[in-house]
């Protein structure tokens, strides 16, 4: 098969040229990695603006952007929730009630906190299943990343596997979490600048707004109006989409993922740390603009998503037929680096969360205990090579799982979704005691395990995949805090005296606030009116 | 709280302050790319913009690459020559 699209010595350039210059910024930043914290938390010390972008871009990964290109095209405008519901509120959220936690407790991890407020075996049973997710993860945007410049670009396999996998360790080795952070900021911008052009393009083909309109069927162009029961593109009722996606899934992820949250916790101050998760809401909300909008014109200018071919159309190429379809040569270049960056800022994230949980909660907790900081900024530069190489092995693993999207949300749902209850029961309620942390997270993720094996079993039954993936972060989330509370009831509570700056209620509030046109509350109460308007609007 | 642990922290490596200004590389990657596709646009020909809809957008979106990387240098050298070292 031939490929799809044919690049020239301008396109070839500008990919060079950002490739450069990443290796640069991590080579430049290798001088200042002296302490542990430097190289695993950017010293704590990056201004919000800088976190808030990293933030944001850790989760805007390649895969991220083609999926829900392909989930715009299927479900239409529907595909909006995985933004205003599915990730405002708990970002908000995030930063101004469990952020003072996080960074007020000055713990560098998000299993260290676990280990804080619960136990040893919580936090053991966290951070061991946070690193092989982490991996996994790595992996799948690494095959990805490989499948799809073959098919795109003809390039072989093992190649891209390989190249995009030394490039990511160098700057990582080099720079840490810092060139990781730096890359993704640099990557915001690439992938707006971009994806824009196909946008306007689009939108200039087929009229805008009103060629929708026109053009598409009435189910794909609202977001709210056909939740009534689950007879709609996603398959997924109202329920399933704001407790599932809305509530479970989204602030499981956004606010216990210790691949975002170390972004936050690479701030400056505490104010940053907050502000961190909000102002990355803001051009979050924006992106169904470079997601939406291409998977609808798709629908409308392609004649592989024409109404004739859609049964067999495959979604997940609809964001590189689009390429092929509008760019000239020079721009091409341009949106084909974005992707490549956010590939390998996908990996690089994913990497430098990976090397300090393995070095601070596996190595530095079961391993070698109280060793020197220089011991373990040098195991954290081997956990760089080996989190690589074990990617790369994972990269020929996962191509049995044909939407990418389900999947990723598949592993979250096992892991993420029950320890959102077990970060809100040991935020919010002083009684939760140490074995109830453990067992309540314990269950919750075999409960997801469990209801995933009856659901293929064909014992459950739901209107689609993604809809069992809903539920299923429902009643694993519901397992978590229901055991978690039973257990803390009949088992030995903590003196309150430990739990200080780790739980609402026995933390003291910050007496200097800033200002209030710098406060998060403010901010996030704007984030949060935003979303609703949008909401309304595209109802 | 934070304070007490903050003041008794070594300021060390990255803690010295803002370590790289980011800016700088933004600011240059953007630019360049401007400038690149500026010149692409100037000198290719109309025939190869029938795809996008017949718009030289090499040329558009080149000068408005340049414009936001000078935006991102600029904002860099005001704000080192504020400094007073």
């Amino acid at each position: 098969m031939p490929p799809v699209i044919t690049l020239n010595a301008i396109d070839y350039l500008i990919i060079g040229a950002y490739i450069s210059v990443m290796i640069l910024v991590g080579y430049s930043l290798k001088k200042y990695m002296k302490t542990g914290e430097d190289f695993f938390l950017s010293g704590r010390s990056l201004p919000g603006w800088i976190t808030g972008l990293a933030f944001l871009s850790a989760n805007l990964g390649a895969l991220e952007v083609i999926g829900m290109v392909a989930n715009s095209a299927k479900y239409g405008i529907a595909t909006v929730h995985f933004y205003w519901v599915g990730a405002i509120p708990a970002m908000v959220f995030l930063g101004i009630f469990m952020m003072p936690f996080y960074y007020g407790s000055r713990v560098r991890t998000v299993p260290e906190y676990l280990k804080l407020r619960y136990n040893e075996a919580t936090r053991g049973l966290n951070a061991i299943s946070f690193a092989i997710m982490t991996v996994l993860m790595s992996g799948i945007s690494l095959y990805a990343m490989a499948l799809l410049f073959k098919i795109m670009l003809g390039w072989p396999l093992t190649q891209s596997i390989l190249f995009a996998a030394v490039v990511v360790l160098l700057y990582v080795f080099w720079g840490g979490l810092s060139s990781s952070i730096y890359n993704e900021v640099i990557q915001f911008f690439l992938i707006w600048l971009g994806l824009l052009p196909i946008v306007f393009l689009g939108l200039k083909e087929v009229g805008g707004f009103q060629g929708f309109v026109a053009k598409l069927q009435e189910p794909l162009l609202h977001s709210v109006k056909y939740l009534g029961t689950s007879n709609n593109p996603l398959g997924v009722d109202w329920f399933g989409v704001v407790m599932g996606l809305g509530f479970v899934l989204s602030f499981g992820y956004w606010t216990t993922d210790f691949l975002v949250v170390q972004r936050a916790l690479a701030s400056k101050n505490i104010n940053s740390a907050r502000m961190t998760p909000i102002i990355a809401s803001f051009p979050k909300m924006l992106v169904p603009i470079i997601v939406v909008i291409p998977g609808l014109v798709a629908l409308l200018v392609l004649p592989e998503f024409s109404q004739a071919a859609l049964p067999t159309a495959d979604y997940n190429s609809a964001l590189i037929l689009l390429m092929k379809h509008y760019l000239p040569n020079g721009l091409l270049g341009l949106a084909i680096t974005a992707l490549l960056a956010s590939f390998m800022s996908g990996m690089a994230g994913n990497v430098t969360a990976f090397n300090c949980i393995w070095t601070y909660d596996i190595y530095g907790t079961y391993i070698k205990k109280g060793k020197p900081d220089a011991h373990y900024l040098r195991m954290g530069k081997y956990a760089t090579v080996f989190g690589i190489a074990l990617s790369v092995g994972t990269a020929y693993i996962v191509q049995s799982f044909p939407n990418l999207m389900d999947y990723m949300q598949l592993i979250f749902s096992f892991f993420n979704a029950p320890l959102f209850a077990t970060f809100l029961l040991g935020m919010f309620w002083k009684g939760a005691t140490a074995w109830g942390g453990f067992w309540g997270l314990l269950v919750g993720i075999l409960t997801a395990a469990g209801h995933y094996i009856l659901y293929r079993a064909g014992v459950l039954t739901y209107h689609s995949d993604m809809a069992a993936n809903f539920y299923q972060a429902i009643w694993a989330w519901s397992a978590d805090f229901v055991v978690t509370i039973a257990v803390s009831l009949f088992t030995v509570k903590r003196n309150p005296k430990e739990l200080a700056g780790l739980v609402f209620g026995l933390t003291a509030k910050p007496t200097a606030e800033a200002r209030w046109y710098a406060r998060p509350a403010v901010w996030g109460i704007l984030a949060i009116i935003v979303a609703v308007i949008l909401n309304v609007i595209f109802w | 709280m934070n304070d007490k642990i903050e003041a008794g922290e070594q300021k060390t490596g990255m803690s010295q302050g803002h370590a790289l200004d980011l800016k700088l590389p933004i600011g240059w990657l953007l630019s360049g790319y401007g400038a690149l596709l500026t010149v692409y646009g100037l000198v290719t020909k109309k025939e190869m913009y029938a795809i996008s809809l017949g718009i030289n957008l090499n040329l558009i979106w080149g000068v408005l690459m340049l414009a936001i990387g000078g935006g991102f240098l600029l904002t860099a050298f005001l704000k080192r020559n504020k400094k007073p070292d």
